[in-house]
């Protein structure tokens, strides 16, 4: 994906966009993600990357009870699945998000291999969400968020 | 002909798998490695037609496992398939002697039209 504008941060549009991209590439077409009100349940798993260099950041995503199984298995084709497989394939999809939001912001920078976790992420206090949605896929709570690092 | 498919992830890997198949590329051998240490081992162990490498990958990446092997003089077909499609790293792919870079994601189309310069379907 290319995009000539680049802004001082990610650009919720855009942020959209790309996982939008992602997913009907790899988790399917047949149900499409879908803007959500926040879930008021727990985060099940997150993964995050961090970009550092020209542009310094985290992108995010957050998956509800249900949700980081029901993704994983349905981008392996398998009906039951590990929790190792959860831990690649959410990895992998906050890669492929995080790889394009570095492509859309000033470089030359860095990024970092995913890192997943069970429960939500914390975010240290040197950094600020500057965009954040939530989403629903198949009906199961999702969101994807990017933090800035602030001096 | 022989495929070798790097990529820390087993998910990505076979997502690949899949991807070739439907870009035309069926039947032919495929080796994976989990990262570029285990890349340049394979190269040189299965002699491969083609690798197919992430760039971020634990132990070695992608980038430095191309610039080992062709520094040892391998000129193996190598091209990149990450997430990062920026100018500046495909710039950076050429010049470290890769043929192609497909972004991800991707689409069997992006793997016909890269990898039918180097492998015939």
């Amino acid at each position: 994906m290319s995009m000539s504008m680049r802004y001082d941060e990610p650009q919720l549009a855009d942020v959209l966009a790309l996982i939008e991209e992602v997913w009907r590439s790899f988790v399917g077409v047949d149900e499409p993600l879908l803007p959500a009100e926040p879930d008021t349940g727990s985060v099940a798993y997150a993964a995050t990357v961090t970009i550092t260099g020209g542009w310094d950041g985290a992108v995010t995503l957050e998956f509800g009870v249900g949700t980081a199984e029901a993704v994983s298995a349905r981008m392996l084709g398998l009906d039951e699945i590990t929790e190792a497989d959860v831990a690649d394939a959410i990895g992998e999809l906050v890669n492929m998000v995080g790889g394009n939001v570095k492509s859309l912001m000033p470089g030359p920078s860095a990024l970092s291999l995913p890192v997943v976790s069970t429960g939500r992420i914390a975010h240290s206090n040197d950094t600020v969400e500057v965009c954040r949605c939530e989403l629903s896929w198949a009906g199961l709570p999702m969101a994807a968020s990017v933090h800035a690092h602030r001096d | 002909m022989k495929i070798l498919i790097a990529d820390d992830s087993r998910v990505m890997r076979q997502i690949v798998v899949r991807t070739l198949r439907q870009a035309g590329f069926a039947g032919h051998d495929i080796v994976e490695a989990g990262n570029g240490r285990e890349l340049i081992e394979l190269v040189r162990s299965e002699a491969p037609d083609l690798v197919l490498s992430d760039w971020n990958m634990p132990e070695l990446n992608g980038i430095d496992a191309l610039a080992t092997l062709r520094d040892s003089g391998n000129e193996t077909p190598f091209g990149f398939v990450t997430s990062e499609g920026s100018e500046e790293m495909r710039a950076r792919a050429e010049a470290a002697g890769a043929c192609f870079l497909i972004a991800k994601p991707f689409t069997p189309d992006a793997f016909a039209e890269a990898i039918g310069q180097v492998l015939v379907a």
